[in-house]
């Protein structure tokens, strides 16, 4: 298995809004995020993704074996939450994708990826 | 067409709607700095999840910017997204990609919007398929 866990912190992402292009100001601006019924502003679940399909990737032997990943977005992340993220092997050429934060609470359910080695 | 062969929703339902294909170069700088961003090597050439860019970044803000889609973008989660590669494309490829909404539907207050994109390499050979859910909270 495995495994990465991941603290999150507001620089962490406003570095993905640049990297990714993605500067919704939900994921930047707190004030804003809470003019729109968020508890301030939250991780883009892209960028769980991203972490996640690192994890994954390590999982099956390197970036390039991997044919598909899946991730549903389940809850929200903010800055200061700890995500584990975890890829276990589920049969040839399938791993089962986790994301728990500090609580308990699943982040991303029913996440999977196929890999081809 | 949405799935009942009808509008959906307040906006019409945009169910079929294509968007033109965008072009997008892989620069190498670029997706070093995204695998930095999602603690992977950078020196690994392009993040499986530089799909995140090349293809839903590229194709998804011609569905945000459509007048007839009318989504309102403050209140829309990304509740799922799925990418299958063909192959995983290089630093310094030019892509192609195409979206359209495979699917559109409104219950009780909520939109579902599904947004599938097809990324194609400059042969013309299939590299990645995105499939996004957005919901649009009332």
């Amino acid at each position: 298995m495995s495994e990465r866990a991941v603290r999150f912190t507001k620089e962490q992402i406003a570095a993905y809004a640049e990297a990714s292009g993605d500067h919704n100001p939900i994921h930047l601006d707190d004030d804003f995020a809470r003019t729109v019924g968020l508890p301030g502003l939250i991780a883009h679940g892209m960028l769980q993704m991203g972490l996640m399909g690192v994890v994954a990737a390590e999982a099956a032997g390197g970036p390039d074996n991997l044919t598909r990943l899946y991730c549903r977005f389940a809850g929200m992340v903010v800055p200061g939450d700890t995500v584990t993220f975890s890829a276990e092997p589920a049969g040839p050429g399938k791993l089962e994708l986790r994301a728990v934060n500090q609580k308990g609470e699943a982040v991303l359910t029913k996440s999977s990826a196929d890999f081809e080695a | 067409m949405s799935p009942s062969g009808e509008p959906r929703n307040a906006a019409g339902g945009v169910a079929g709607r294509t968007y033109p294909p965008v072009k997008f170069q892989i620069e190498a700088e670029r997706a070093a700095e995204f695998a930095r961003a999602i603690g992977g090597d950078p020196a690994a050439g392009v993040p499986p999840t530089f799909a995140a860019v090349y293809s839903l970044g590229v194709t998804a803000p011609q569905l945000f910017s459509d007048t007839l889609a009318a989504v309102d973008f403050a209140r829309l989660l990304h509740a799922e997204q799925e990418f299958t590669w063909a192959r995983h494309p290089r630093p310094g490829e030019t892509v192609t990609s195409q979206a359209r909404v495979a699917s559109d539907i409104s219950r009780r207050g909520m939109r579902f919007i599904s947004f599938e994109t097809e990324t194609k390499d400059e042969s013309g050979d299939p590299l990645c398929r995105s499939r996004a859910l957005f919901v649009i909270r009332p």
